[in-house]
């Protein structure tokens, strides 16, 4: 019976960790887990609705941290490490599955589902074949009623005009962003930024809920850290 | 204060049987299922803008017939949700209650301001109060079934709006009354359910008429402590959840018809805001039996109702309202 529904806001990290990821990069994304978790402490109106999850990718992706409840006693942070090559295609098709197996479940469970959120963190050009990579991020963002509002974020190397191509809903109210380092930016603390702005935009849509509204609350330019810029799908061509 | 402590210790240890302590009781908080975090971890803050409005407002009465009979027990309680506790903003719910001099009706306004509207709580206050108030003089006059129902909600409606327009005068709005509605209403809006009451029972039951514009939700609590639903359940059968809601100063372009029921002893009628409609669903989960069992008979008071009502329960944080009806049976 469609009865007595919870909402949840799920909320996934997709994060590169090839091997150009290694040293100080990789220690401030190994940061992103627990700041959440400290954000999330103080904001116990938010903390009861989100859902919090890790994919790793390099040669390949893993699910590093099963969409959960972050408080939760019983749950232990994973340690990233660095592997290999860079495969969007690989990250696309795991975050494509574990979306529906998610959602789906929490479904059965009787709660309300919000669109899923997804912060993607790349410091590099994708390694698979164009058509490749394309293919999978056509199958998670076409034809596909579980579309995530996906957020590309790109320090040192990633290539802008790539990333842009990840932002989805690309247009439209609710058009997504991109967050880039700026240029001369410190890589590592350009990934501590963007974990500042993936906490804010998480409190922001936990407050805009209260509100009444449903969907994923950006950050505006002018409240971003400084070093990182924002750009919609059409600052690149 | 030393010599008192003395005199303490001499009669605790003296050979007479324990006096009853001085004082007894509890507050203790209700919980469906998992309470979640923000039940006791928020801290309630006030929202700055509007110091007088109460976090929590409640009632717990009984209406008598001419005599020392009494007719029926009514309880009510508005309590400020979680969200808006955390957030600091107001209680955007508000009920209102009145009987018709002639003791006849019982008329009750429940109202749901609209998140979005800065002043929404003065259109949910606008609706419950004043538009209770302006149904009981129209009952002077005009049986219930005989009551104009869009001109009566679209005097509600314009009180509100002159409140909106009013307000955006007092803000340098040039020009107020060129304003569209539509954007008065992003100001202040409010969803409102209506219900008048016989409190003369034809064969034991009282005849009940109820008009809303919303979501507002009225039930009947039936013997056996089924949930029977005035109107259809808010997101039946839509595929995805959606939060527009249909609210005054604008009317709907078809206001639907009002309802007629009827409420008899050991029975309920129950009138809510969607932050109690919402998890009580369609009456038949975790939410649906515990109200169904602590409101079988009415709670002792009015402050234990509201506590009721508060109810916590995980990731349910709007504000709630109820007001509730128990006739009593004739002797």
């Amino acid at each position: 019976m469609e009865s007595d529904k919870a909402k949840l806001l799920p909320f996934y990290l997709v994060i590169d960790v090839s091997a150009s990821m290694s040293g100080s990069k990789l220690e401030q994304a190994n940061q992103i887990m627990p700041k959440v978790v400290d954000a999330l402490a103080d904001a116990p109106i938010l903390s009861d609705k989100v859902r919090f999850g890790v994919i790793d990718f390099g040669s390949d992706a893993q699910v590093r941290l099963p969409l959960c409840d972050l408080l939760d006693d019983e749950v232990t942070l994973p340690a990233l490490n660095v592997r290999g090559a860079t495969s969007y295609a690989a990250a696309f098709r795991l975050l494509r599955a574990e979306l529906e197996s998610n959602v789906k479940q929490l479904k059965a469970d009787g709660f309300q589902v919000h669109r899923p959120a997804v912060f993607f963190i790349s410091d590099g050009e994708p390694t698979d074949r164009d058509e490749e990579w394309r293919a999978a991020f056509r199958d998670l963002t076409e034809n596909f009623p579980i579309y995530p509002n996906l957020v590309p974020c790109g320090v040192d190397d990633a290539n802008p005009r790539t990333l842009a191509t990840l932002i989805h809903p690309a247009s439209g109210p609710k058009a997504m962003r991109m967050y880039l380092m700026e240029q001369g930016q410190n890589p590592a603390d350009a990934i501590a930024m963007i974990a500042e702005i993936l906490i804010s935009s998480m409190l922001a849509s936990g407050q805009s809920m209260a509100q009444g509204n449903s969907g994923l609350i950006l950050p505006a330019q002018q409240d971003l850290p400084s070093g990182i810029s924002a750009y919609s799908s059409d600052d690149f061509v | 204060m030393g010599a008192s402590t003395r005199e303490h210790e001499e009669s605790a240890g003296s050979a007479e049987p324990a006096a009853a302590p001085a004082w007894r009781g509890r507050v203790e908080q209700f919980e469906v299922g998992d309470p979640g975090r923000a039940a006791t971890r928020v801290v309630p803050v006030p929202d700055e803008s509007a110091w007088d409005r109460r976090d929590t407002v409640l009632d717990g009465v009984a209406l008598k017939d001419g005599g020392r009979r009494v007719v029926a027990e009514l309880r009510a309680a508005s309590v400020r949700g979680l969200a808006h506790r955390a957030y600091g903003t107001v209680r955007q719910d508000e009920y209102g209650y009145r009987r018709t001099p002639d003791g006849r009706y019982l008329v009750v306004g429940v109202a749901d301001g609209v998140s979005a509207g800065a002043l929404s709580h003065k259109a949910a206050v606008a609706a419950a109060r004043r538009g209770v108030n302006m149904l009981v003089h129209a009952l002077r006059t005009t049986a219930p079934d005989r009551m104009p129902w869009p001109d009566f909600l679209r005097a509600v409606a314009a009180e509100i709006e002159a409140i909106g327009r009013k307000r955006l005068a007092a803000t340098g709005t040039a020009d107020p009354h060129a304003v569209p509605l539509r954007e008065v209403a992003n100001l202040l809006a409010t969803t409102v359910l209506y219900a008048v009451v016989d409190l003369v029972p034809v064969a034991g039951a009282h005849e009940v008429h109820l008009v809303s514009v919303g979501d507002t939700s009225a039930w009947v609590l039936r013997e056996g402590g089924r949930w029977e639903p005035q109107q259809a359940v808010k997101n039946d059968g839509a595929e995805v959840h959606s939060s527009s809601v249909q609210a005054l100063p604008l009317l709907p372009a078809a206001l639907p018809p009002p309802v007629r029921t009827t409420v008899a002893p050991g029975e309920a009628l129950v009138l809510v805001t969607d932050g109690v409609g919402d998890p009580l669903g369609h009456g038949a989960g975790a939410v649906g039996r515990f109200l169904a069992e602590v409101w079988a008979a009415p709670p002792a008071s009015g402050l234990e109702f509201a506590a009721q009502v508060g109810f916590a329960r995980r990731s349910y944080d709007d504000d709630r309202t109820a007001v509730a009806l128990w006739p009593v049976a004739g002797t």
